[in-house]
């Protein structure tokens, strides 16, 4: 069946479409090229004045796996609340799967990736991602605190040995990208430590973060994985992390690293309340080093709860929790999760400046192929907040009358009001699209050229941003429509995104070795079969370049 | 996985290698299974009671039945279906199934508008009924083996139910703690004689005091951390044994408390769950300590994952209203088969089913040989999760699933594909978001 996308204003920033009018052909769910006068589609919809992207990615979105069960059942409140509402599942911190993959379709959303994958867990996440219906997802392997990975390094093994470890651990595990959080201090929590330094040697295995650190993001390197490192770094949320975030950029020596919710990294310890912005800090860090990407992690205001591997993090912020109730797990010896519910206070100072910090990294980092709109769904607030978030990016006037409700010390500590810039369509369109896909090495996702998967979101103008982005008008993803006017018209099955790189399987008997002695599971036990993900049907491989990046 | 069934060499056994036991939730994945044509298994890798038991129970494939007769598998799905169809209070429980299974069961009584629930979740929900109130500190299998160097284990032996619990997960030496050495102390509750033969290279301290007070005693430890030499006793435990397990807790490196919620006695067992993990936090403020609440046969922790990212909310729901309902008192299946009136019961893993009152309609999916009290509506046999097809099922620690594979062939159809056909056979509704 061809389909013909006609007239509407094209925003497509991989393929230099900055509005301009023009018409898509869907085909077989692909974009096609203009098949000429002669061709008669079978269906037409006229986009006159419409704005047309491809399908919006998450990059990081906590959407599935042990941890968002845990969340789910320590939410019982809200899940309790929604009941009561005849459609109960909107703006949920923790929604089911069901209402995940309808409220990202509803949200013109074509595809969102599960951040944190801990290896141990990850046929869980990979059961739980299929039941997400409309939309595609994928998997970063959390790395960094394994103790097989800190024995390896701990024995002295080279990079091509630390390579054949995490090439095999994406492929058995089905993962897309290396996650590495506060990499050495989950491991050390283990052993009651409550703060790592970056260069201070961890218990045991007596290896530092920097070692760690450096290690993955070579690893990366030599596997060829589209994706950078993507760290969630040292010292979450407290007060005066920059210097661990900036010593993180230099660490890494010109490879490629993907800084996650660096909004929660991005603090001072300055002023009268010692608590300050290092926006401009890591701004101007990130501005300086092409190698360098960031998420925002924004918080919004309001009841979520935060989930997180990072237990020595969550453990030292459990004091805050609202509800006051948390739950910490110590994981299978890769890692863990702390999961602690809390509300985002406008009036409150240090919630308020943690806000207008996220603004200013969005408005201060100049290229929008490397920072990406998150929200780090559900830590700083429900992926469902995107909408208002993108309107405080375009809508300066916006900007400025939400921070005049917040905590009247804002001001003077927050340069926000006085950054003029205001996204563009097409600003938002790279952020939340063509940058997305680019740096998660999906090459037929996120644009609009011919080739191209067809998932496209059409939206009217409006002024109000907001309004705009809350209610596409139409969502097509691989070329069937999903979603009419917010409303879901057609279920179906999403794909699920990986890489596999390739590695020297002599590093497996080694590895079956350590299963048997310490996992008590078979490694062949381990490994993800491909039947497993999806039934076997929506496997999606990206390639891997060794050497490219 | 098919391609995984070895063929028959005649007149000699097939012999299966690192078989998954899915039975009990320890997720052992070492067993060697000895087939004897045509379907007839015997574990010879372990004295496990459970796999033992569970894997020797292989009866061949029977029809199944309508009001007691035999008929095919079509026909039963058609009359569960008319059933099913003018149910006005249903209930889809026992659920003992793989995730496949679980997904079914809990797709179709969505579209029921049913009321779910786990034929075992009465553990559960005492775990779960503390983590919602309180939160908790919890750890996992591997940590436990590779990390713990004192093990407190709580009430009456898990083993009871988790017997390879001991073998696997505590006698071998923590291999991430220097000095590698680990002691285990039972509190309210004597080892197992299989218990203490695993645990005879380790020390073992006995503190066995009344098990229906196992929360007095941690909360006497709780409270004696802060001090041990104001220590008092409880549960019949003196004050000096208290005293010396809190110095003990405190000095330990990574403690771990163990308790199976599911032998906890009385009314309230929740609240026992509640002083163990007050005692966990406390530990904390001193130290590395976790807990490890055990709960796990027939795949419990799976269908209460796939329940919970399904709905947003645990088992124990009804789905009659539109927006899930959680309710662990109103909706505990054994509450509401009072006022159900037709009941799908699914015990894939076992082939039991419990009596319902007289005026109530059953459906039951279980293995062939299953005895009833009552004959039931329908009754469609079922093969085993990870013998007699490929399995997704859940580790008692919630964080590892793993996949049994298919051993055996009867010819019996999976717990998913006949619900599923039973969906289908419902007149179909358009699905909302």
């Amino acid at each position: 069946m061809l389909t013909k996308l006609a007239g509407g204003r094209i925003y497509d920033p991989a393929n230099g479409h900055d509005g301009a009018v023009g018409d898509l052909f869907l085909q077989d769910g692909r974009i096609v090229a203009d098949p000429g006068p002669g061709a008669a589609p079978d269906e037409v919809h006229d986009l006159t004045g419409r704005v047309v992207m491809a399908g919006a990615i998450d990059i990081h979105s906590h959407i599935a796996g042990g941890k968002v069960n845990i969340a789910r059942l320590l939410m019982a409140e809200e899940h309790r609340m929604a009941a009561q509402e005849p459609c109960g599942c909107v703006g949920l911190a923790t929604p089911s799967t069901h209402a995940t993959g309808c409220r990202y379709a509803q949200m013109g959303y074509t595809a969102a990736f599960e951040p944190a994958m801990l290896p141990s867990n990850a046929r869980h996440a990979h059961l739980e991602m299929a039941d997400i219906p409309l939309i595609d997802t994928g998997g970063y392997l959390v790395l960094g605190n394994d103790d097989l990975l800190l024995e390896l390094l701990a024995s002295g093994a080279g990079e091509e040995a630390v390579a054949d470890y995490v090439g095999f651990m994406l492929n058995a595990t089905r993962s897309l990208a290396v996650k590495a959080v506060n990499p050495g201090g989950i491991n050390a929590f283990k052993y009651n430590q409550r703060r790592l330094d970056v260069d201070e040697n961890g218990p045991f295995h007596a290896i530092t973060p920097r070692r760690i650190l450096t290690a993955l993001a070579g690893a990366v390197q030599r596997l060829g994985i589209p994706h950078p490192l993507h760290l969630h770094g040292f010292n979450l949320g407290v007060p005066g992390n920059v210097e661990a975030t900036l010593d993180s950029i230099v660490a890494v020596d010109g490879l490629r690293l993907h800084l996650t919710h660096v909004q929660f990294h991005a603090y001072g310890a300055e002023g009268d309340r010692k608590f300050s912005s290092a926006a401009a800090r890591v701004a101007e860090a990130v501005n300086r080093r092409p190698n360098i990407s960031v998420d925002v992690g924004q918080i919004m205001f309001g009841q979520t709860v935060t989930a997180s591997a990072d237990t020595m993090a969550q453990m030292g912020n459990a004091g805050l929790a609202h509800p006051k109730k948390w739950v910490m797990m110590d994981i299978e010896c890769d890692a863990g999760c702390g999961v602690v519910p809390f509300r985002y206070r406008d009036k409150a100072f240090v919630n308020a400046l943690q806000w207008a910090i996220g603004l200013e990294l969005f408005l201060l980092i100049e290229d929008p192929w490397r920072i990406f709109l998150t929200t780090d769904h559900p830590n700083g607030a429900p992926f469902t907040s995107y909408p208002e978030l993108i309107r405080l990016l375009m809508d300066r006037d916006h900007r400025l009358a939400r921070m005049a409700e917040l905590h009247p010390a804002l001001p003077e500590h927050t340069i926000l009001g006085s950054l003029t810039r205001e996204y563009s369509l097409g600003e938002i369109a790279t952020m939340t699209r063509a940058a997305p896909a680019r740096i998660l090495g999906l090459t037929d996702r996120g644009h609009l050229g011919p080739g191209a998967v067809a998932d496209i979101t059409v939206y009217t103008d409006r002024p109000d941003r907001h309004a705009m982005f809350e209610t596409p008008d139409l969502v097509f993803k691989d070329g069937r429509l999903i979603v009419r006017d917010g409303v879901v018209v057609a279920f179906l099955q999403g794909r699920t995104h990986v890489v596999e790189p390739a590695y020297d399987p002599k590093i497996e008997s080694w590895m079956a070795r350590r299963f048997d002695e310490r996992m008590g599971q078979r490694l062949t036990h381990f490994r993800i079969a491909e039947e497993e993900i999806r039934g076997g049907n929506g496997l999606v491989r990206h390639a891997c370049q060794p050497g490219a990046f | 996985m098919a391609s995984d069934r070895p063929t028959h060499p005649i007149g000699r056994p097939v012999v299966h290698h690192d078989v998954v036991c899915p039975f009990c939730g320890l997720g052992c994945d070492d067993l060697t299974v000895e087939e004897e044509p045509p379907s007839t298994l015997a574990v010879r890798s372990t004295d496990c009671p459970v796999a033992r038991e569970r894997f020797s129970h292989t009866p061949v494939a029977e029809p199944p039945r309508v009001a007691g007769v035999p008929v095919p598998l079509a026909e039963a799905v058609e009359a569960a279906a008319a059933l099913l169809g003018a149910a006005q209070a249903p209930l889809v429980a026992g659920l003992g199934t793989d995730v496949d299974g679980a997904r079914a069961a809990l797709s179709l009584a969505e579209r029921l508008g049913a009321v779910v629930d786990h034929a075992l979740s009465d553990g559960l929900y005492r775990n779960l009924a503390v983590l919602q109130r309180t939160g908790w500190i919890a750890t996992t299998l591997a940590e436990l083996r590779n990390r713990c160097d004192l093990l407190l284990v709580a009430g009456p032996d898990p083993a009871a139910l988790h017997p390879r619990l001991f073998e696997r997960w505590v006698a071998p030496a923590p291999a991430f703690q220097t000095p590698p050495s680990r002691e285990v102390v039972f509190l309210c509750g004597e080892p197992l004689d299989t218990t203490r033969a695993v645990l005879s290279g380790l020390p073992v301290t006995v503190l066995p005091g009344d098990p229906a007070r196992t929360g007095d005693a941690a909360a006497a430890l709780a409270a004696a951390l802060a001090d041990p030499s104001r220590a008092a006793g409880a549960a019949g435990i003196g004050a000096g044994d208290i005293a010396a397990l809190a110095e003990r807790l405190r000095t330990a490196r990574y403690a771990v408390v163990a308790w199976g919620a599911a032998a906890f006695a009385g009314p309230h067992a929740d609240l026992t769950v509640e002083r163990l993990v007050g005692l966990v936090r406390d530990a904390n403020r001193h130290t590395r300590c976790a807990g490890l609440p055990l709960a796990g046969h027939d795949n419990i922790v799976g269908v209460n994952q796939v329940c919970t990212w399904r709905f947003g909310v645990p088992l124990r729901t009804s789905l009659a209203g539109g927006t899930p309902r959680h309710d662990p008192h109103r909706f505990d299946w054994a509450r509401y088969a009072a006022v159900a009136d037709v009941v799908v019961w699914v015990s894939s893993f076992r082939p039991e089913v419990p009596a319902f009152p007289a005026d109530t309609t059953v459906v039951a999916l279980a293995p062939p040989g299953t005895a009833f009290a009552d004959e039931p509506a329908v009754f469609i046999p079922v093969g085993t999760p990870g013998i007699d097809h490929p399995a997704h099922v859940f580790r008692s620690d919630t964080v590892v699933a793993l996949r049994g594979r298919g051993l055996i062939d009867r010819g019996l159809p999976g717990v998913a594909a006949v619900l599923k056909a039973i969906a289908a056979a419902l007149p179909q509704e358009a699905p909302a978001c």
